[in-house]
């Protein structure tokens, strides 16, 4: 192939590759904690004698450094990375970006001590203490300067459907943090209410940040790699308002037969089947990454795979019918992972492997650990999935049997459970081998500063991927 | 997608309109919500907390216990909420309107904590619940770090708060077990936590039987 380093690239990529390095520690940080938080499951014992590793800590503990620091940096490094390209300009305003990411890495971290020594806010995805979220905020903003400089200040008037999922992320996170901040802390609306409006951030913060993120990388990736217009692409604007303007009427999903109105989850059902009509679109517009050649194709097409599976998931258990058995399971976990582990994370790992030898014009050090990331995320993802429903079979009609005791389903779920361990140890084995293929490239970009030894490829493949 | 101001206008409303509807709405509908006076008992439900169980909800939260544990029974039909003794009827909106971090929990590893304090035939003793928190239980971590071991000098007298541990927990010869302020904030929130009162909204609706109102005599 040939090499498509460019000088645009290679003067824009500091920034990027500082929130992609960042990403990919907090994914191994959040991997060694979602590794405790599923033994404890089945053994409670484990490190329940230390106060900052209680299971009700470390739950939120994975899942902040998951979301936060891992989704949120990749993600935004990835978004800079693809509006850059297709401004067709070098990245301005980078040192916006680089003193953001900083501070937005700091406040993670800050964030992690706050939770494990007791200012917990216990809001799902929303695990960020108060006096971290105005840092979070500000840094978000300073991220995100280069990327809305590239997209109002784009060459081409035309844009495309990656450029649109891209900015509407950099554009929404702020304002979704902001309100959360306002409706959630500073005035702390009445009983119930503050679940429902963490539930409005909580599936916002999913269908309005993070699934635009990664179907930023998606698109730009797919039409990268099949060389050619994407197919049924007329449809891709609307697939995209359908997503923005249906994403947070979705905040009831968890919320139906609890104590509020009636309606909240019923406009969750309707809004939930309605996001079909997203993920078609998306399935239809990316279904070339399935056949195309290469390793980041791999893991975007298992992202979308998962993506589509979750979405039906998603709609199927918002109906009370279905919720008034799956609710409060291992059932939500699962589609919880395979939202957050399958979908999000298997996508923005194919953006970095097809990025990274693009931003420095070097090849992976290792193709085989990059190949090996991708059979330990595919088996990983399958098995941790796979064991949670099977767990939540198993637990459904015992908890529907009110003369079973508790103690009783967690010996008779815990077979699977030790799979959700299993699962866990997997994934955090092909994390480690991306950060240490990641780091020995970077070492050596850091190594050789003359641009005139940016020339070949070493390994056509794992280049092209 | 030409304009930027068209794109831009577009994401906001967007997002606008969700929050009105979903957030704006339902504090329209519920964050007026008011007590519930009864005339009969001159009184009016929900009571307030003691300050003691609004620090223990404090300590529920920050200890994470909802990712284990709901606090929310659903209405009859949904679930076995009812048969397995966690009140006999849904909780309502009204019930958390005095608590400060109202805590619903998304998942039930262990049973719903939303009415312990007024569980049939009776509420477990704070005692046995607090036995519970340092031993653990099969599926339940222990909680060992809510207490305290302490010495007990000579001539002194043992803390009426000690725990009576038998077999391996047991505290060694001269020494007790006593539970710390955050363990009895916690039991005291735990056991004030009760749904007993009926407001008009929480009667369980049954469906009309065939032959009742309006059928033959």
């Amino acid at each position: 192939m040939t090499s498509e380093y460019s000088p645009s690239d290679r003067a824009s990529r500091w920034p990027i590759l500082m929130l992609l390095l960042c990403g990919v520690v907090w994914l191994v940080v959040s991997g060694i904690l979602g590794v405790i938080a599923s033994v404890q499951l089945h053994t409670p014992q484990f490190l329940s004698g230390c106060a900052l590793l209680t299971h009700g800590r470390v739950v939120p503990l994975a899942e902040t450094s998951f979301v936060y620091g891992w989704l949120a940096n990749a993600g935004l490094g990835l978004a800079l990375w693809v509006l850059g390209r297709l401004a067709g300009e070098p990245l301005r305003g980078q040192s916006w970006a680089i003193m953001g990411a900083l501070f937005w890495n700091i406040g993670v971290a800050a964030a992690l001590v706050g939770v494990a020594t007791g200012d917990a806010t216990g809001f799902a995805l929303l695990g960020l203490p108060r006096y971290v979220q105005f840092a979070m905020l500000f840094s978000y903003a300073g991220v995100a300067v280069p990327g809305i400089l590239a997209w109002s200040g784009r060459l081409r008037r035309v844009s495309f459907a990656s450029q649109w999922y891209a900015a509407a992320a950099l554009f929404l996170f702020p304002w979704l943090l902001s309100i959360a901040h306002v409706v959630l802390f500073a005035l702390p609306p009445r009983g119930v209410v503050q679940a429902i409006a963490a539930g409005w951030y909580a599936q916002s913060a999913w269908t309005l940040w993070l699934a635009p993120l990664f179907l930023s990388v998606a698109y730009y990736v797919t039409a990268k790699v099949t060389g050619r217009a994407l197919p049924s692409y007329e449809f891709a604007s609307l697939g995209f308002w359908c997503l923005i303007f249906v994403g947070g009427l979705t905040g009831g999903r968890h919320l139906g037969g609890g104590p509020v109105p009636a309606w909240i989850a019923s406009v969750a059902v309707v809004a939930c089947a309605l996001l079909i009509f997203h993920v078609l679109v998306v399935v239809l517009n990316l279904r070339g990454v399935a056949t195309a050649a290469g390793i980041a194709p791999k893991f975007i097409a298992f992202g979308i795979a998962a993506y589509a599976l979750g979405a039906a998931a998603d709609a199927a258990t918002s109906l009370l019918s279905v919720a008034a058995k799956t609710q409060f399971t291992y059932f939500d976990e699962a589609q919880r992972q395979l939202a957050l582990n399958g979908a999000a994370t298997a996508v923005l790992l194919g953006g970095i492997y097809f990025a990274v030898p693009r931003i420095t014009g070097k090849a992976w050090l290792s193709g085989r650990l990059v190949r090996a990331h991708l059979a330990l995320v595919v088996t990983g993802v399958v098995l941790l999935v796979g064991s949670l429903v099977v767990a939540s079979l198993v637990q459904i009609p015992e908890l529907l049997n009110p003369k079973v005791a508790f103690a009783q389903i967690t010996r008779d779920t815990r077979p699977w459970l030790l799979g959700v361990s299993a699962a866990q140890g997997i994934l955090l084995a092909g994390n480690i081998a991306l950060l240490v293929n990641f780091y020995a490239t970077a070492c050596e970009i850091l190594n050789i500063s003359k641009p005139a030894s940016f020339a070949a490829p070493r390994t056509a493949e794992t280049h092209a991927s | 997608m030409k304009s930027n101001l068209v794109f831009f206008l577009g994401i906001f409303s967007a997002l606008a309109v969700s929050w009105a509807g979903i957030v704006l709405g339902s504090n329209a509908e519920l964050g007026g919500l008011a007590p519930f006076y009864d005339d009969t008992q001159s009184t009016s439900y929900p009571e307030w907390m003691s300050g003691e169980a609004a620090r223990g909800q404090l300590v529920y939260r920050d200890l994470g216990c909802a990712a284990c544990h709901t606090q929310q029974v659903r209405r009859p039909g949904l679930g076995s909420d009812q048969a397995r003794g966690w009140g006999e009827r849904q909780s309502v909106a009204r019930d958390y309107i005095y608590q400060p971090a109202p805590q619903l929990g998304a998942s039930r590893i262990g049973p719903d904590l939303m009415n312990l304090g007024d569980r049939k035939p009776a509420p477990p003793p704070a005692e046995d619940l607090l036995r519970l928190l340092y031993t653990g239980a099969d599926g339940m971590p222990p909680y060992r770090f809510l207490f305290e071991m302490r010495r007990i000098g000579a001539g002194a007298r043992p803390s009426d708060k000690a725990l009576s541990l038998a077999g391996p927990l047991e505290a060694p010869a001269g020494c007790e077990i006593v539970p710390t302020g955050r363990a009895l904030d916690l039991v005291s929130y735990l056991l004030n936590s009760k749904t007993s009162y009926d407001y008009p909204e929480s009667v369980p609706w049954a469906p009309p039987k065939a032959g009742g109102e309006g059928g033959a005599k």
